[in-house]
């Protein structure tokens, strides 16, 4: 079980970043940004902030004894501003004090001039501009254009998805300090301890081997400290490095919200064709995907969304466009889902609207049209051990849907106050990083001479319990219980040049990469012991509860006896394994290949009662069967689920980001971006293990990570059917979150007189809060 | 601008030297009680939360607050109960850290000790434990991770395990005890408070001050940092032993109140037997705990909750300086964007409102973003007196519609003596929307929030009198 992490959790004994005991004469840093959304920095005016007692030093990019460059895919941004800003958030300089708080007070008297250039806050302007971080890219399969004039429903239109703040509870962060011999070590709250690394060795100018970063834990993660945790450590390492000094670095709750990126908002156009039937003979979609200032991830999210444009729906001919478009917000990037959420959301926005055209239920044409055993996705991967069919009549028949509808409708037959509308969401979603480079990973298994274990990769944990999987992996293969097992926090010179804990693939790679280590070690001590034993080898020799059978025979002897003989031996009771995901190949070229190690699948059920006086909606239940192959661990796997499908849920509802035109971020707060609460979650939510082993994974498991956040979309489209029940003249818009002010004006659109809305007599300038 | 703060810190009495307006949070932190975590700083995350428990005429009462916004002072004398604090010996674990453990209640862990502080503020602190939602004490904790499933049914578990225990207050420390749901220390909290020997000298720093801070929870959001350096006189439940009391055929309501101290009082509930009802609308369990009345109105916020309910009943703020007093009518004591009529020196003492005589009806309503643990998009609150199909008397207020709290005046007018019918409402929306001005901001644009009043108002006729107006006859 998942108990250690959760044991120091629930104590209050966990170790976060913040939480550490600091070294003696620890200095605090605190980052000044700018507040001008794109303009040139005029001058910039450090005399009084620096004159404040207890400041040390301020630094500018001046400063940087390496590059002045963090961009990971495109090399297109700058640890601190030069001479231009693109951005509100976009660090200038970095205040360092004797104190949090003298750092903060000195970061209010610093004196900027800029020269305002426009600002561009939409993507779609920003493509017309001609503001593209990479060239588009085009996936297609068939030919749509061949194929319009053959169908019988053709749909069109536009959809929006909004951008979601990570809100890790824990903020960003890092901790530095200097070593010997020019060496410095790095505490990151990072989901890609390598990427600081290279970061830091950049900015810094010094080699990789002397930078040491380690992470024992995330307050949570959720994409936004994939890439986005490196520019904190980088600050705090260049802080330690110049000063020779230990610097921390937290940011406030406000500063993380204003400096650091979200998920990408995407502003699509879609066009569906279908036969009479309903089957789906077309599809053609682009993405204006708003990157932000600069380009981040923002490529890699791009080309997930083009994976995913078509969910888990058999489509011939298939064209999807993409573009990269740079605006004048904080940098967005990877969060749970990557771009196949925002993928998803307009396909089934144009299900919908095929199936009003058609007068069906949108779940006719859904089901009609999932993916079979076989298919080919439109990136050219064949479709196998399908869960789609599956998954949606296990719902439908465990759940009773037929009955739940049948209730709704009754419902709304009586009620005009409240209504009820439900989706069905069915999802795919393919496990590995589309890029191929990226899908390895390495452990190193010791196993000590009175049997105990200690095993460290380069997997993060961030509550996700990847943890608790190695361990029930090592369990599994030495037969030992989990509190022998420990894990040493991840570090860069333990496991080196890892990829980071992202694209729910953390727990396969890792686990596959210590199942090899733990099987080296366990051949080599059964060898001994087989020897111990006076065998000719170890044929039927294994190791059950800390016995060693023959055969499945008690041989007397015990796992810490063969252990502590191997050593004796001079046999190495360590393993450093290595694991590359296998039979990945993609061309980006053709973009045609075999992207994805294996697919999960899943259908959920939502069902949503909208309040149709105020406008407020409450989601009554979720009901899904979920495609968790063998689970590793049900209790975390459960918990994975639940806790992805509310951010969905949140994605598309009442987490809402808004910028003014200025670009400054209106819901920078806590008390202006809602997230789910308590009493946000359903009633009901049963997620049902459809249990069926993954033959390509470890111990028959599957990936769980991002894939059931995208069972959220399906209450987008419940709102919408609850709302046209109360009012039939509502034209439905794709535009999420689907929050209470977008209900309550379609609730009532072209449906009352308008009186009450004529303005009022004075306008004084007033504001709220 | 040092003071001496004592306070007992879990199963420790602290005697420190403190800028009194430094906040609990960081001097836990600092002082390596590093379970209190911080997540937010404006008390809307529930990280940070601790138990504060005081003696009050002798009784000892456990409360939840928000660590991030309660200036130290407000802690003086007080037992704080942190994460730490609720561990038990050699490294058993508490029901409800076990009941967490088995449900995978807990995933990043970061806002787990805020969860357990909660919970254990339920037992601690609720009277009668069948009666009382134990999900209530843990609407002011947001988790990320789980999507609060699995605590759910964590809470569910231990309320189903121990809701049967007992109601007196030194019974039910002794039934804690021995189910390990706290640890021994608490049998000996109320003999170690009275042994602090705090000083309840009277410690406004200045007779003019800067500010007057109650619960803290609005300034400490505010300006914390300029809170460090001002002139401050802390007046959170100082010489109020009335709360709420009848006088001289009014309510009167203490300044300093706390929403729990209101919406717990029986006279409250007399009068408003349908405040349960939408009473966690305002705030959280630890901000109500901690906000006051007094802070809420003086705040001026154009959409404070309590303000618009006490606007509703037509009532009067009592103000105060040296020995002489005067009397404001809540409607005219809001003069312009977060300005109101008080003077430097004058402190807000009581609120008060005629008590209702003949038949009548009260309603609140509040939409915002999120349901709970939020603030208002539009608030308003109806007070109507309604006799033989007409209306005798009748008060609206709003919230978010204008630059302060709003009182339909105009509104109210129209509808004294008209019968309830859909015309006449129609009428009355129209006049409510030329009495408001609402700007478009992160909480919603003007259209939205003119049609979102134009539907509350609706709401409260609908909602108090279904038989006289039906939804259809709105549109």
């Amino acid at each position: 079980m998942k108990d250690y992490d959760i044991i120091q959790h629930i104590t209050g004994k966990s170790l976060f970043i913040d939480d550490i005991n600091v070294p003696e004469g620890t200095l605090y840093a605190k980052v000044f940004y700018s507040k001008c959304a794109h303009g040139k920095i005029l001058s910039l005016d450090l005399t009084e902030s620096n004159s404040i007692k207890g400041v040390i030093k301020i630094f500018t990019y001046k400063d940087i004894p390496g590059i002045n460059q963090i961009g990971g895919i495109v090399r297109d941004e700058c640890l601190l501003a030069e001479n231009e800003v693109h951005y509100i958030g976009m660090p200038v300089a970095l205040i360092i004090a004797e104190s949090k708080f003298i750092a903060s007070e000195a970061s209010k008297k610093i004196l900027i001039k800029y020269e305002e250039l426009p600002v561009i806050t939409d993507p779609r302007e920003a493509f017309e501009l001609g503001h593209l971080s990479i060239p588009p890219r085009i996936f297609e399969s068939g030919n749509v254009e061949d194929v319009w004039d053959n169908c019988d429903i053709i749909e069109s239109g536009t959809c929006e998805s909004g951008g979601q703040e990570h809100l890790y509870l824990e903020t960003q962060g890092a901790l530095s300090y200097p070593l010997e011999g020019g060496s410095l070590k790095v505490i990151s709250s990072t989901q890609g301890p390598s990427a600081v690394q290279k970061v830091v060795s950049e900015i810094l100018g010094i080699s990789k081997n002397k930078i040491e970063v380690e992470v024992t834990r995330l307050g949570g993660g959720f994409g936004g400290k994939e890439d986005q945790a490196s520019p904190w450590a980088a600050l705090s390492a260049l802080a330690a490095f110049l000063l020779n000094k230990p610097v921390k670095l937290i940011l406030s709750r406000h500063d993380d919200m204003i400096m650091t990126g979200k998920r990408n908002p995407y502003s699509s156009d879609f066009k569906i064709g279908l036969n009479s039937e309903g089957l789906i003979l077309a599809y053609e979609v682009t993405f204006y995907q708003n990157s932000g200032a600069s380009a981040d991830l923002s490529p890699a999210i791009l080309d997930r969304s083009l994976f995913h444009c078509t969910n888990c729906y058999n489509i011939p001919n298939v064209k999807a466009t993409g573009y990269c478009c740079r605006t004048n917000l904080a940098p967005n990037t990877a969060f749970r889902g990557f771009g196949g959420p925002q993928g998803k959301f307009v396909i089934e926005s144009a299900v919908y609207k095929a199936a009003m055209k058609m007068n069906v239920e949108p779940n006719f044409i859904q089901r009609k049209n999932l993916l079979k055993e076989n298919d080919y996705f439109h990136y050219g991967q064949k479709a196998v051990n399908v869960m789609s069919g599956i998954s949606w009549d296990k719902a439908e028949k465990d759940f009773d849907l037929l009955e739940d509808v049948k209730k709704i409708r009754q419902f709304n037959s009586v009620n005009s106050l409240y209504k009820k509308g439900f989706a069905y969401m069915p999802i795919c979603f393919g496990i590995a990083f589309t890029n191929t480079r990226m899908n390895q990973a390495n452990a190193l298994v010791n196993v000590y001479t009175d049997g105990s274990v200690g095993f460290t990769t380069g997997a993060v944990e961030m509550g996700q319990g990847v943890n608790a999987k190695i361990r029930e992996v090592i369990s599994r293969v030495f037969s030992l219980s989990h509190d022998k097992i420990k894990n040493e926090p991840t570090n860069t010179t333990r496991s080196a040049n890892t990829s980071p804990t992202a694209a729910s693939s953390g727990a396969d790679m890792n686990c596959n990469a210590v199942l090899i280590a733990c099987n080296n070690i366990l051949g080599r001590i059964l060898n001994s012991a087989a020897d111990d034993l006076g065998l000719k080898n170890s044929d039927g020799l294994s190791v059950k509860d800390e016995k060693v059978l023959l055969n499945d025979n008690d041989t007397g002897m015990s796992w810490d006896i063969i252990v502590e003989n191997a050593n004796s031996k001079r046999i190495s009771l360590c393993d450093y394994a290595h694991y590359a995901t296998p039979e990945l190949y993609f061309d980006r070229d053709s973009n045609k290949g075999n992207p994805f190690r294996y697919h999960v699948y899943g259908t959920a059920f939502i069902e949503v009662t909208v309040d149709c006086l105020r406008g407020i909606y409450k989601i009554d239940s979720v009901k899904a069967v979920h495609d968790f192959g063998h689970s590793l661990n049900p209790v975390i796997d459960l918990g994975q689920a639940e806790g992805a499908l509310m951010q969905g849920l949140g994605w598309m509802t009442i987490e809402e980001i808004l910028h003014d035109k200025k670009g400054k971020l209106l819901t920078d707060l806590l008390s202006t971006y809602k997230v789910p609460d308590l009493h946000f979650t359903p009633a009901e939510v049963i997620i049902k293990f459809l249990d069926e082993p993954n033959p390509v994974g470890i111990f028959s498991s599957k990936a769980i990570g991002e894939p059931p956040l995208m069972y959220g979309i399906g209450a987008y489209f419940a709102i919408m059917n609850a709302v046209r029940e109360f009012n039939s003249n509502a034209a439905p818009e794709f535009s999420a979150p689907f929050t209470p002010e977008k209900v309550l004006l379609k609730l009532y659109e072209n449906n009352f007189s308008e009186e009450a809305l004529s303005p009022a007599v004075n306008n004084s300038d007033n504001k709220s809060i | 601008m040092n003071q001496n703060i004592s306070f007992l810190l879990n199963n420790t009495a602290v005697n420190s030297d403190l800028n009194p307006a430094s906040v609990t949070l960081d001097f836990l932190r600092s002082n390596r009680l590093t379970g209190t975590k911080e997540g937010c700083k404006e008390g809307d995350c529930g990280a940070c939360t601790v138990i504060c428990g005081s003696l009050e005429n002798d009784k000892l009462i456990y409360r939840t607050v928000n660590s991030c916004l309660v200036p130290v002072m407000n802690i003086h004398g007080s037992h704080i109960v942190t994460i730490e604090g609720l561990n038990l010996n050699k490294s058993q674990l508490s029901p409800i850290q076990s009941s967490f453990k088995n449900e995978g209640a807990s995933q990043c862990g970061f806002c787990t000790p805020g969860f357990i502080v909660s919970l254990t503020a339920y037992f601690l602190n609720a009277d009668k434990l069948k009666s009382k939602n134990i999900m209530e004490y843990i609407d002011g904790n947001v988790c990320r991770c789980t999507g609060h499933s699995s605590i759910i049914r964590a809470a569910g578990n231990l309320k189903f395990e121990f809701e049967n225990a007992p109601d007196d207050f030194n019974k039910r420390l002794l039934y804690l005890v021995d189910k390990n749901i706290i640890p021994e220390y608490f049998l000996t909290v109320k003999e170690k408070l009275n042994d602090l020997h705090i000083e309840l000298t009277d410690n406004n720093t200045s007779d003019m001050p800067d500010y007057y801070v109650g619960g803290g929870t609005d300034l400490f959001v505010q300006k914390p940092d300029e809170m460090l350096s001002s002139s401050l006189s802390f007046i959170f439940k100082k010489n109020n032993p009335d709360i709420v009391f009848k006088d001289d055929g009014y309510c009167f309501v203490s300044a300093s109140a706390t929403v729990t101290d209101i919406l717990d009082s029986a006279l409250i509930k007399k009068i408003f037997p349908g405040i349960a009802e939408f009473s966690e609308l305002f705030g959280s369990t630890p901000i109500r705990n901690n906000a006051t009345l007094g802070g809420n109105i003086n705040n001026a916020s154009p959409i404070g909750d309590m303000t618009a309910f006490f606007l509703s009943l037509d009532s009067d703020v009592i103000l105060s300086e040296n020995a002489s007093e005067r009397t404001v009518s809540l409607k005219d004591y809001f003069v312009s964007y977060k300005k109101t009529v008080i003077s430097r020196g004058e402190v807000l003492k009581y609120v008060r409102f005629k008590l209702p005589q003949s038949k009548y009806f009260f309603n609140f309503e509040k939409v915002s973003k999120r349901t709970y643990l939020d603030i208002a998009t539009v608030n308003t609150a109806l007070y109507i007196e309604y006799e033989n199909d007409y209306i005798n008397k009748i008060n609206i207020s709003a919230g978010g519609v204008f630059e302060s709290p709003k009182f339909l005046s105009l509104t109210s007018e129209f509808l004294t003596g008209k019968k309830i019918n859909a015309i006449v409402l129609r009428e009355a929306v129209r006049i409510a929307g030329t009495e408001i001005s609402p700007i478009s901001d992160a909480r919603g644009s003007d259209r939205y929030k003119r049609l979102l009043l134009s539907r509350l108002i609706y709401a409260h006729f609908i909602k108090l009198f279904p038989e006289l107006i039906d939804i259809k006859e709105t549109l």
